[in-house]
């Protein structure tokens, strides 16, 4: 690392920056293009998170008389967790901006530190509506960690490395169906889509990830939709890389593979919005034990694979 | 050859996850009857030279299975106006996951089975194997008929995967035999379903404990 | 200097402080800490150099020479030792003044010495009969210790406990040295791997040194006596004494050769404690028994990387077991890091306001800014969570048994399962202490004695600050902390080659810079950026309800309701509901309790069968001499046909 940074690493930075910064925002027009689409809508306009966020950067800030400064503070640090895993995910042949040894754990772990900030930022209302979706979010997500941890076994498993950006350059070999579903579904219940969270509604009694963020307003605001658009993104490029075999593609059409698919992912989760509803609470456990043990199994058939 | 037929025992093996993991009787229904299905086909694809009455047979065990016992079901499920399985013996996700636990177990111990050399590869033994825990879950973790019946029909499924070893020795006339058995089953359940409903409002087995004396 | 000389130093400072404690609490405070710099130091030239410590005296204790010894492995714990003794020392200063409890101060001082003394002699010597003395000894000045507040009914009730259950440990202890001298043919103690025979007692010294450090389902008195415990008591015990269990484990499964079941049994031993105590952590509502369960949890992940590194060290995967071992070496000195500084910050609610139950608390962070702060950076480095220290040493553990999967032996089918186990322990931990910050120090108080709230004054803020930064150097430079883990290690296996620091244990220190300069700096962005756009404050929304009440907020049962639920089976929840009846209901509740299983499920009914039938027993015992006679007859003839039957062939 020391010293000897070159053009090519700058302009490298500013293709990931530029990736995960600026096209993140674009993942929820399209969903809800797609959904307004089947609904036989005209639907917001596919840059409409843009305007939103230009707009609520600008705007002044309400505040909780109980909250204390980190409730600004979380989700900074949530926004700082979120984008930093997005550094360690590798785009195709352009690799991850930073790589070693064990970075999907780290990326799993930045993650949760991004859960644990905005539940910090949402307790500090004193809301019983924020507290409801924080112990929603913390303990769904353990089931949701486990399928996380089992997808990644198995594509280390099937690769024989340890690092994302080895770890995703082939595809997923013959569990790439069971790994693409359980992967999916965590997708969904991860970035709080239907059928585990509804992004619309406006009963707070139903909601998961939306009701923590209720008593945010603003640039903080803008920085949690920002953050969780990014995250989406995130989801969306390791699926699409766990399932295709980006590494053996050649570099100019692995961009565009990339963008077709994440194309794919969105359209892929605005159809399911548009077609399910969203599940009552007591079948979100089965739902995320069911995507934990498609990953299980894509882990047992790595490994057999291997073994043959 | 081989390998489609292990695809299909591999859906089936799911199937049995999603039978074990559907709250709502008509997705336990439908699971089971596409299951049915499934399996009915695997004797076409099994044998090299079509026979007409193994052919015969198969299409007999998939109407059987995947048309006239789930519509059978589904009239008693209407009739009874039941939807869905509340508060089983053992809950979904348990289930689901000794279900898998299962699954594995079977993959793991079909391996150390002494088997003929032509089944070693193949997922023959694990499905049924899986099939028949299956059914045992449902049968003891579920509270209402319907669910036990598909239960029952889930284990046959696991017989007769097991008879599918056996179809170059034996004729499918077991097979057929069987079938028999369970259409007999069925139907006899299905007036059981209809009394209990007179005479329980309800299609809760649990209340069957009051006739123990 | 000498380590020896350092260590004499030590232990006369500590001697005297004994001495000084029951007068003095500056001399013994000055003392105290004047021990425990020299034994740090000690440790330190120890871990740092090449050489090992060892001293052989002409001294006779017990029919047996005296015979110390501090290499890499004693000398790693001793540091540990040494840190919180020191932490702890400062902080009872204040926390458990003359002012406030003018009998048992003096006595808490004096025991607080014998332990920490006790402790490190367990550390340093090498003799199995001197072992056990101060084996009971430490166990004994604990037990003081546990009981300083001996007016209260349950802190008598958790002494006991911790004592049976201590001793019931020290007799596994006592059949294992006795049975290692007696086919060994001396007490002293050292590497004796290649008498394969010694293997079966491996299963004695974890079933010994596992009720010492609270391996699940072993921990049962672990929670009573650290949450009754004064918090600076309950801080040692939990940061440090438990993990001289450890510390036995790590060293006779070094020394001794290994039943081939062992690794396998430890790694599920630790992944079972991993994740059911941090379940029973979830579930309670009393801050300081939430820690005690935490630590069981960490003790988990600290004996999966064991497990890893026994499992590689049997099939001979020198790199991967090495990764495992110096994450768990590693999370040894973490843990205590944190574990003690989140038990000094309960402590410090406990002292503002008198209650550890969570839901009675809220709203701390006006009161105690600094508490709150130190008790954040205690959450997130337990929750092992980047960048602090607890994700660094987890990040070995999991690299390591990331390695066994990938290499694909037999070890990978201990190593999947452990590390999606570690995966949702570490879910849980999160959940754990989002709830515990959250109720204790965020949103409005719950009752007046939280409202009137003061923050602890600095002799308990210093000892917070010191481990809060500790973990902070330890989760920003791990490299720093390499060789002296790597020392450890290669004390524990020799065999191994020695390591240097890994590429990817620098990336990851790089990184945890990078990550936390960047939170810092995006935090004071948006802080400046909501300063210069206006900011108005105004009521909670709570659904347009406009007078919401404190009790409204989530409390500790409702947010970890979900969990529960899931994991009732181990948990067994009990609870008596009131639910709202009529049209204008007045009176509804839900009182709820979360039972230590084993003790209260296991452990209680069995041992009261064990009353019951020798209550029937004593029967006999009835003061007739003629029925004794009889006795004594029938006992006879009972004898003599036994040996009459084992006579015939």
């Amino acid at each position: 690392m020391a010293g000897g940074y070159t053009v090519n690493d700058l302009i490298r930075l500013l293709l990931h920056v530029a990736w995960w910064l600026l096209l993140a925002p674009l993942l929820p027009g399209i969903i809800n293009r797609v959904k307004s689409w089947v609904a036989g809508r005209r639907g917001p306009p596919i840059l409409q998170l843009y305007f939103d966020l230009a707009r609520l950067w600008k705007k002044s800030v309400v505040m909780s008389t109980l909250a204390s400064p980190a409730f600004i503070a979380g989700p900074a640090v949530a926004w700082v967790a979120v984008v930093g895993a997005a550094m360690l995910v590798p785009l195709g042949p352009a690799g991850a901006l930073l790589h070693f040894r064990g970075d999907v754990l780290l990326m799993l772990y930045l993650l949760a530190l991004a859960r644990f900030a905005t539940a910090w930022a949402a307790m500090e209302t004193g809301s019983a509506f924020e507290g409801m979706g924080a112990a929603r979010e913390v303990s769904y997500a353990i089931l949701a960690e486990a399928a996380m941890v089992a997808a990644m076994l198995s594509l280390s498993i099937e690769t024989g490395t340890v690092s994302l950006t080895t770890m995703l350059a082939p595809s997923a070999g013959a569990g790439a169906v069971l790994l693409a579903a359980g992967l999916f579904t965590v997708l969904l219940a991860e970035n709080c889509r239907v059928p585990f969270d509804d992004p619309n509604t406006h009963l707070e009694l139903t909601m998961i990830h939306e009701v923590m963020v209720l008593d945010h307003s603003g640039p903080p605001l803008a920085v949690i939709l920002h953050g969780a658009s990014v995250k989406l993104l995130l989801f969306s490029v390791l699926l699409v890389q766990a399932v295709l075999p980006m590494g053996e593609l050649s570099p100019t059409a692995a961009p565009g593979v990339l963008l077709v698919g994440v194309f794919t992912v969105a359209v892929g989760v605005g159809l399911v919005e548009s077609f399910l509803a969203r599940f009552s609470f007591r079948r979100v456990p089965l739902l995320l034990t069911t995507a934990f043990l498609l990953c299980i199994f894509a882990v047992l058939v790595a490994w057999k694979g291997g073994a043959a | 050859m081989n390998i489609s037929v292990n695809l299909l025992v591999g859906f089936a093996m799911g199937l049995n996850l999603i039978a074990l993991g559907s709250n709502r009787l008509p997705s336990l229904i439908r699971a089971m009857s596409v299951q049915g299905v499934l399996l009915g086909i695997i004797p076409l694809l099994m044998e090299k030279e079509l026979d007409w009455r193994v052919a015969l047979v198969a299409l007999a065990t998939a109407i059987g299975k995947g048309v006239v016992i789930p519509g059978l079901l589904r009239r008693a499920m209407r009739a009874a106006s039941i939807e869905r399985e509340v508060d089983p013996f053992i809950g979904f996700v348990p289930s689901l996951l000794l279900g898998a636990a299962g699954t594995v177990a079977a993959v793991a111990l079909a391996q150390g089975l002494p088997l003929l050399p032509e089944h070693a590869g193949s997922l023959l033994v694990p499905g049924a194997l899986a099939s028949v825990l299956t059914g045992f879950i449902l049968l003891v973790g579920r509270s209402k008929a319907i669910s036990q019946v598909c239960g029952y029909l889930i284990l046959e499924n696991g017989i007769y995967l097991f008879g599918l070893l056996l179809i170059k020795t034996t004729p499918l006339l077991v097979e057929a035999g069987v079938l028999l058995d369970v259409t007999v089953g069925v139907f006899v359940i299905g007036i059981i379903v209809d009394h209990i409903q007179r005479a329980f409002d309800s299609l809760d087995t649990r209340k069957l404990t009051a006739l123990r004396e | 200097m000498n380590p020896g000389t350092l260590l004499l130093a030590s232990a006369a400072s500590f001697v005297a402080s004994i001495v000084a404690g029951n007068r003095y609490a500056r001399a013994w405070l000055t003392l105290t800490l004047t021990g425990v710099f020299a034994g740090l130091s000690a440790a330190l030239i120890v871990l740092l150099g090449t050489t090992d410590w060892e001293w052989r005296s002409t001294l006779i204790v017990g029919g047996q020479l005296v015979f110390l010894r501090l290499d890499g492995l004693s000398a790693l714990f001793l540091v540990l030792v040494s840190v919180v003794g020191g932490a702890g020392a400062v902080y009872a200063h204040e926390y458990w003044s003359e002012d406030d409890y003018p009998t048992s101060a003096p006595r808490g001082r004096m025991w607080w010495s014998g332990l920490v003394l006790s402790m490190g002699l367990v550390l340093t010597i090498v003799n199995g009969l001197h072992f056990l003395i101060a084996w009971e000894s430490f166990a004994i000045c604990a037990y003081f210790l546990i009981t300083l507040d001996r007016q209260r009914r349950a802190v008598r009730a958790a002494g006991w406990l911790y004592l049976a259950a201590s001793h019931a440990g020290t007799v596994a202890l006592f059949a294992f040295f006795a049975s290692l001298a007696a086919r060994t043919g001396s007490w002293e103690l050292g590497p004796l791997r290649d008498h394969a025979s010694l293997a079966p007692l491996f299963w004695l010294a974890l079933f010994g040194f596992g009720v010492k450090a609270g391996v699940f389902p072993l921990h049962f008195w672990l929670p009573d006596a650290h949450a009754n415990a004064p918090s600076h008591v309950s801080a040692v015990m939990s940061a440090v004494a438990i993990k001289m269990g450890i510390y036995g484990i790590v060293r006779f499964s070094g020394w001794l050769p290994m039943p081939a079941a062992a690794g396998w049994v430890v790694i599920a031993l630790g992944a079972t404690s991993a994740l059911l105590g941090i379940a029973f952590a979830f579930a309670q509502d009393d801050v300081k028994r939430l820690l005690a369960y935490c630590s069981v949890e960490n003790v988990g992940v600290i004996m999966i990387g064991l497990g890893g590194a026994m499992l590689a060290a049997a099939h001979g995967h020198a790199s991967w077991g090495l990764l495992a071992l110096s994450g768990a070496l590693l999370h040894v000195w973490n843990h205590g890091a944190f574990k003690a500084l989140l038990f000094f910050g309960a402590g410090s609610v406990l002292h503002a306001t008198g209650t550890r139950t969570m839901s009675r608390l809220g709203g701390l962070w006006r009161t105690m800014p600094w508490t709150t702060g130190m008790f954040a950076i205690g959450a997130v480095a337990v929750s092992g969570l980047p960048p602090l220290n607890g994700f660094v040493s987890e990040w070995l553990v999991y690299l390591g048994l990331l390695d066994a999967v990938v290499s694909k032996g037999p070890a990978a089918w201990a190593a999947m399962p452990a590390i999606i186990m570690l995966a949702m322990a570490g879910a849980l931990a999160l959940a754990s202490f989002t709830k515990a910050g959250a109720l204790i120090f965020l949103g409005s108080p719950r009752t007046q004695a939280a409202a009137a709230a003061h923050e602890s004054g600095r002799w308990m803020r210093l000892p917070m600050l010191t481990l809060a930064a500790l973990c902070i150097a330890l989760a920003l430079v791990p490299v720093l902390f390499w060789p002296a883990v790597a020392r450890a290690v290669n004390a524990w296996d020799t065999s191994w080659p020695p390591a240097a620091v890994p590429n990817s244990l620098t990336s990851i220190g790089r990184t945890q810079v990078a990550l936390a300069l960047a939170a810092v700096a995006a935090t004071f962005l948006l802080l400046h950026k909501v300063r210069t756009n206006g900011l108005r404050r105004g009521l909670t929304w709570d659904c347009a309800y406009a007078a919401p009440t404190a009790h409204m907020q989530y409390s500790s049962g409702s947010f970890a309701g979900i969990v529960v639920g899931w994991f009732a089976w181990i948990l067994r929840p009990q609870g008596i509901v009131r639910r709202p009846r009529g049209l204008l209901p007045l009176k509804a509740f839900r009182i709820g309790h979360n039972p230590e299983t084993v003790l209260e499920l296991v452990i209680g009914p069995v041992s009261r069968v064990i009353v019951q039938a020798s209550r029937t027993a004593s029967r006999l015992q009835h003061g007739n001499l003629q029925a004794y006679i009889l006795y004594v007859i029938a006992a006879l003839v009972a004898l003599g046909s036994v040996a009459w039957l084992a006579g015939t062939p």
